[in-house]
């Protein structure tokens, strides 16, 4: 067990109902001894309020340029072991469906090189495999990738397709997420592996509005299950949950955003047309109500986090677009904006980004989707806008 | 020993190699599912079969004992078939009922924390922090361990007018879901960059380091071969060290965390918001940050408290307006709290009917 | 033109722009194909088989990629040298 540093800071976040990430760090030790000098600059790091690690380097597997994240402690000499402490990312299956064999085959060969410590899993996805030196790429990823188990992605790339639990076990879901998102996978390994876009594109995919995978605030390309037809209602489910106790009048008819919604005492009636399929009642009321069944996507473009100019959210480009196996109109559409933001972005520019600086008509033009009103929220104040000679030829 | 022979671009394993039997069978055929408990639920197919679920709580940085741990749990009670969520929570996938209560019990025994289904706190989305990231200017992994321990109760039983989604990111790049979650804590920088200049020239692209900056606060300095930073424009988001390290933004005294409220992802009811901020500052104060565990526990339990059934807080607090979410929780209003950034002509109130 | 000559040039250019610029992938195959009159996928294809030998590799910094001529540090882990 631990035990070459002090780490009184450390030990009281081992107090507490919460499962405590430095007793996963105390365990690692009994793994790898350069866990323990990762304890030790992290109490370092609490003592002082300042993180010690460096600018990731340049690392990685041959013929790769993404996957590994360099990582060098600023304090080498304090603590060697974590001298060279690099992270791997290894692509989660989608949805984070595993075996216990899977893990156990995972957890092997990371014991053997490495320092015993995971992420399950990353922000974008990726199963993370914290600390480990330069000299063992190469054999961890033999290990791994002999076994069926590839790389995820970082860098100038297209990062790790990533999805939420979708048909696999959600009655809501409108697409297969699962499907779609190992397919994607798939057709982007090169982009995943060899950096050459203008910089990060993440596509997260979620099987209805509630967004259980963010998508529509963590990627730039979002994609989301719909349907377009009528809700599905089962009128005797409808009376159970009167019986049970639920107030559907308030909860569900007058909290439906547009009031499409009615129920009279007895039987709910929809006004499909006027519904946005919000999913509000569907997700209260789910023995009783249920999506269509003319199911499709959503797709929208451009979320990112602050960095550089703010916050985006994703805007929608195309309102529905089938999206069966084997997922040809869609991934088509998506190589489309990609070719688009590869063509036109500066470096280290996002495809929300630029959007902001060359305007959506060169865009839409470019991939072919017309102007409808379900793209904005409102049209345009300012009596300022754009004519091109072949507007005015439209008499 | 050699190695064996690498394979690339391979991809990850097909899902369904991973799946339980009965979601195979079942799948796309779900009918309805029904929470059990705060971490309990059971989904229920067209076919009448069903898969019971087991939420458990990670801290994210898993062992690789403590994942052999949950592997062997699997085995005993899943036929080995689990999952992780997109909120770093495990979830044991149970096709046999009478396999359901023994489990409970038994991780209840070994002390898992179960929860974080329906209308309650689920596990908090956050970053790599002092653990392993070079740009962090707070520990995301201490602050969650501090705010999770304080909202346990909210997690395992105790219901909320709707769920309600934290997250923690140790910088602005925010590789979590800060931006729209329901409450959030962003650490901040406060204090413009030291440069070291003639490190600048060494390992700096001088255009990049330029536009690296939000806003224009960063100037070439072509005589010296380094740039210079207009004090009065720089606002310490730290993108220039990202580019070019030698311009060094970290000050572990000024540095903190602000806390922000309101966003959401879904589209329910009302459209995905952007969180706002709440609390501009406060002292990085590890090992358990107490002001900013109370702070969010003093504005969760406003919320649980003046909300209505189903409304998130960001809805809660459009409802009532803003003006009353600073009266109602006590916070202080400052300029902080005023954008200057790049929505001030939508932030700023246009109508003379307002709340004190 | 043979894949070896297309190397040479891809090489001379990485060579000649280290230290001034950091290319992107997409920088060298536009150059190299304008220069050479040359179909950009053949171009990649030959930057490609550079990079998968190490005669090239990926490099990181600040968030995004480039390619680079290795460094000997790179060389050596590889086994490209000794």
């Amino acid at each position: 067990m631990s035990g070459k540093y002090k780490t009184p800071m450390l030990d009281e976040l081992e107090k507490g109902p919460f499962p405590s990430f430095i007793t996963e760090m105390k365990k690692a030790t009994k793994i790898s001894t350069t866990a323990e000098d990762a304890l030790g600059q992290l109490e370092k790091s609490y003592q002082t309020k300042r993180g010690y690690w460096k600018h990731g380097g340049i690392v990685g597997v041959l013929g790769y340029g993404g996957g590994v994240i360099g990582r060098y402690s600023s304090l080498p000499d304090e603590f060697p072991g974590v001298a060279h402490y690099h992270t791997v990312r290894i692509n989660q299956p989608s949805g984070f469906f595993y075996t216990s064999a899977a893990l156990r085959e995972i957890c092997d060969i990371w014991d053997k090189y490495g320092s015993g410590m995971t992420n399950m899993h990353g922000s974008t996805g990726d199963l993370v495999l914290l600390g480990t030196t330069t000299d063992k790429l190469e054999a961890i990823f033999a290990e791994y990738s002999s076994r069926g188990w590839d790389l995820g992605s970082s860098g100038s790339a297209m990062r790790t397709p990533s999805c939420c639990v979708g048909p696999g076990r959600c009655e809501w879901a409108c697409i297969d997420t699962l499907g779609l998102t190992y397919h994607l996978t798939q057709h982007f390994q090169d982009e995943m592996h060899r950096p050459a876009y203008p910089y990060k594109f993440k596509i997260k995919t979620a099987g209805c509005a509630v967004d259980c995978v963010a998508a529509i605030a963590r990627a730039d390309l979002s994609i989301i299950g719909t349907w377009k037809d009528d809700i599905q209602v089962d009128q005797a489910e409808v009376k159970a949950y009167a019986d049970m106790g639920m107030n559907i009048q308030a909860e569900i008819a007058e909290m439906c955003p547009t009031e499409c919604l009615k129920y009279d005492g007895g039987k709910i009636t929809i006004d499909n047309k006027e519904c946005t399929r919000c999913m509000h009642c569907i997700a209260k009321m789910t023995k009783a109500l249920r999506p269509g069944k003319e199911r499709g996507a959503t797709i929208l473009v451009g979320s990112k986090a602050p960095i550089v100019v703010g916050s985006l959210l994703s805007w929608v480009i195309v309102p529905f677009i089938k999206a069966e196996e084997p997922f040809e109109e869609v991934t088509e559409l998506i190589e489309n904006i990609i070719e688009w933001w590869d063509d036109n972005a500066k470096p280290r520019e996002r495809i929300g980004e630029l959007l902001e600086v060359k305007g959506m008509r060169p865009f839409l033009e470019a991939i072919n989707v017309p102007p409808q009103p379900q793209q904005v929220r409102e049209p345009r104040k300012d009596p300022f806008f754009f004519w091109t000679a072949a507007d005015l030829e439209k008499k | 020993m050699a190695l064996p022979q690498r394979q690339t671009d391979i991809g990850p394993p097909k899902f369904d190699k991973f799946l339980p039997p009965v979601i195979k069978e079942n799948y796309g055929q779900w009918k309805y599912h029904e929470e059990l408990s705060g971490g309990t639920m059971v989904h229920v197919a067209e076919s009448g079969a069903k898969i019971w679920t087991v939420r458990c709580a990670s801290p994210r940085l898993l062992s690789t004992e403590t994942i052999r741990e949950i592997s062997d749990l699997a085995d005993e009670f899943c036929g080995g078939y689990l999952r992780f969520t997109t909120r770093h929570n495990v979830e044991f996938l149970v096709s046999d009922e009478s396999r359901l209560q023994p489990l409970v019990d038994k991780l209840t025994t070994m002390k898992y924390m179960i929860g974080g289904i329906g209308d309650r706190v689920s596990n908090i989305v956050h970053t790599q922090g002092w653990v392993h990231c070079h740009s962090a200017c707070t520990d995301a992994s201490g602050l969650v361990k501090a705010i999770m321990d304080d909202l346990a109760d909210y997690f395992t039983h105790k219901v909320l007018p709707n769920k309600v989604r934290l997250a923690v990111a140790c910088c602005v790049n925010m590789c979590g879901a800060v931006h729209c979650s329901d409450i959030a804590v962003v650490a901040v920088h406060r204090k413009v960059p030291k440069i070291d200049h003639a490190n600048v020239t060494k390992m700096c692209e001088i255009p990049t380091t330029v536009g690296s900056c939000p806003t224009s606060a960063i100037r070439p300095n072509p005589k010296d071969k380094t740039i210079t930073i207009n004090e009065e424009k720089c606002m310490y988001c730290g993108n220039c060290f990202t580019v070019c390290p030698p311009i060094d933004i970290h000050d572990p005294e000024e540095d903190g965390v602000a806390i922000v409220v309101g966003g959401k992802v879904g589209s329910l009811r009302t459209d995905p918001k952007f969180s706002k901020l709440a609390i501009p500052f406060f002292y990085n104060e590890p090992p358990r940050w107490p002001k900013v565990v109370d702070a969010i526990r003093n504005i969760l339990e406003t919320y649980e408290k003046h909300a209505k059934k189903h409304e998130r807080v960001g809805e809660w607090v459009e409802r009532i307006g803003w003006e009353r979410f600073f009266s109602l929780t006590g916070i202080e209003f400052t300029f902080q709290h005023i954008d200057d950034f790049t929505f001030m002509r939508d932030t700023m109130r246009t109508s003379a009917a307002f709340k004190y | 033109m043979e894949q070896e000559a297309i190397q040479e040039l891809i090489y001379a250019y990485s060579e000649k722009m280290s230290g001034k610029k950091k290319l992107k992938e997409k920088d060298i195959i536009k150059k190299i194909s304008a220069d050479a009159e040359l179909d950009k996928d053949v171009v990649k294809k030959a930057l490609r088989a550079m990079i998968d030998v190490g005669k090239l590799m990926y490099s990181y910094g600040g968030g995004a990629s480039s390619v680079e001529i290795p460094t000997e540090e790179y060389l050596r882990e590889k086994g490209m040298i000794k």
